[in-house]
């Protein structure tokens, strides 16, 4: 330090010292604020905290519930294709014993022009051929329920067709539970590192899906036949070695 | 004799649904979860066809057909794959692993039993 020798240089040390005095006075509210944000900062952070744990912990109780929800859906799906089997066994049984009747029916027919003949030779009978020639053959009704019975198979298989839907949706969902994992994962650290964590940290959360994974987060429900017919084309145009341009192009 | 059919898919609405389409059609059908199963599955009987998903648990739907292939009893058996991933990539890649037919879910059951009626008829 600079001695001090005479008493200019005193005033001029007690003049510096009248500074800092000055600028401590400015700088003391400034400190006091930053001490009274940071005790009230401080009960903030721990709340945010708190809040993170909290959403960490309730994030496998989502989880679990997606799940519950895939399995219900499963279930149920699984009953009703067991009941549209069940019901595509008896249509097939019925249209079965349909077209045993229409054979008999023929047979039927046969025996009753011998009949025909035979009643012919006896006047009485001539009213009651008619009649019952006007009443609407078996063989008639049959061909019209077969066209029904058809009808209903395939209302059914369209039933079992729709019910695929369950299959995409679980996959979607099963894609809903990777991202939540994913996220549950990074809030746990962030709990753990609050204090040298960047919160730019949050945004490394994992959303690729790895190759390894059991669904296909893109999975669509569609009726539409477009992606069936351009996978046909590939397929069938593997051998003739197609050109990638060519394939980019139909799946653009 | 009935014609065996192998499914292999983590769904079971899937592999009842492939059933239903193709037990009516006098298959038997043997349903399996993921790609393991399918290997300890397949020699245990006379498989004829193997209809199989491609993301599935343990062992997926490519590995099952790279292992199928490069098996000297098993590598004539037809293989049709039944899946929701509809890239290019991924049918290149299926038909490049040995299979014999891509089907995108989801599927016609129609369609299901004209591919396997290709092959086994």
């Amino acid at each position: 330090m600079k001695k001090v020798n005479n008493m200019s240089d005193l005033f001029e040390r007690l003049n510096d010292l009248k500074v800092v005095f000055f600028y401590g006075q400015k700088f003391i509210p400034i400190i006091q604020s930053i001490i009274d944000f940071m005790s009230e900062t401080v009960p903030l952070l721990e709340d945010i905290n708190t809040s993170i744990s909290d959403s960490t912990n309730k994030i496998p109780k989502a989880k679990d519930q997606i799940d519950n929800v895939t399995n219900a859906t499963e279930l149920a799906t699984t009953e009703i294709l067991d009941t549209v089997d069940l019901i595509s066994a008896e249509i097939e049984k019925i249209e079965n014993e349909l077209k045993t009747i229409q054979t008999k029916e023929e047979e039927r027919k046969m025996v009753w022009e011998q009949i025909r003949v035979v009643l012919n030779q006896n006047s009485n009978s001539a009213g009651l051929i008619e009649r019952y020639e006007t009443i609407e053959s078996i063989s008639i009704i049959i061909p019209r329920l077969l066209i029904v019975f058809s009808k209903t198979k395939n209302d059914v298989n369209n039933i079992a067709l729709s019910l695929q839907v369950q299959d995409i949706t679980s996959q979607q969902l099963a894609s809903v539970n990777h991202l939540i994992e994913s996220v549950r994962q990074r809030l746990a650290s962030l709990v753990m590192h609050l204090d040298e964590s960047d919160i730019k940290d949050i945004e490394s959360i994992q959303t690729i899906i790895p190759d390894t994974a059991a669904f296909n987060p893109d999975a669509i429900y569609t009726k539409s036949r477009e992606k069936q017919e351009a996978a046909d084309i590939l397929v069938n145009n593997r051998l003739n070695k197609t050109s990638q341009d060519e394939i980019d192009k139909l799946f653009s | 004799m009935k014609k065996v059919i192998l499914v292999a898919d983590d769904s079971p609405s899937i592999r009842k649904f492939v059933s239903f389409a193709l037990a009516m059609k006098g298959f038997e059908i043997i349903s399996v979860s993921d790609g393991m199963e399918a290997l300890e599955k397949l020699p245990t009987k006379k498989v004829n066809l193997v209809i199989t998903d491609l993301n599935m648990p343990n062992l997926d739907g490519f590995e099952l057909i790279k292992a199928i292939r490069n098996n000297e009893e098993m590598k004539n058996i037809p293989i049709i794959i039944l899946s929701s991933l509809a890239g290019s990539d991924e049918i290149q890649k299926g038909m490049e692993f040995g299979a014999n037919s891509y089907l995108i879910k989801p599927f016609d059951p129609k369609r299901v039993v004209y591919e396997v009626s290709k092959y086994l008829n």
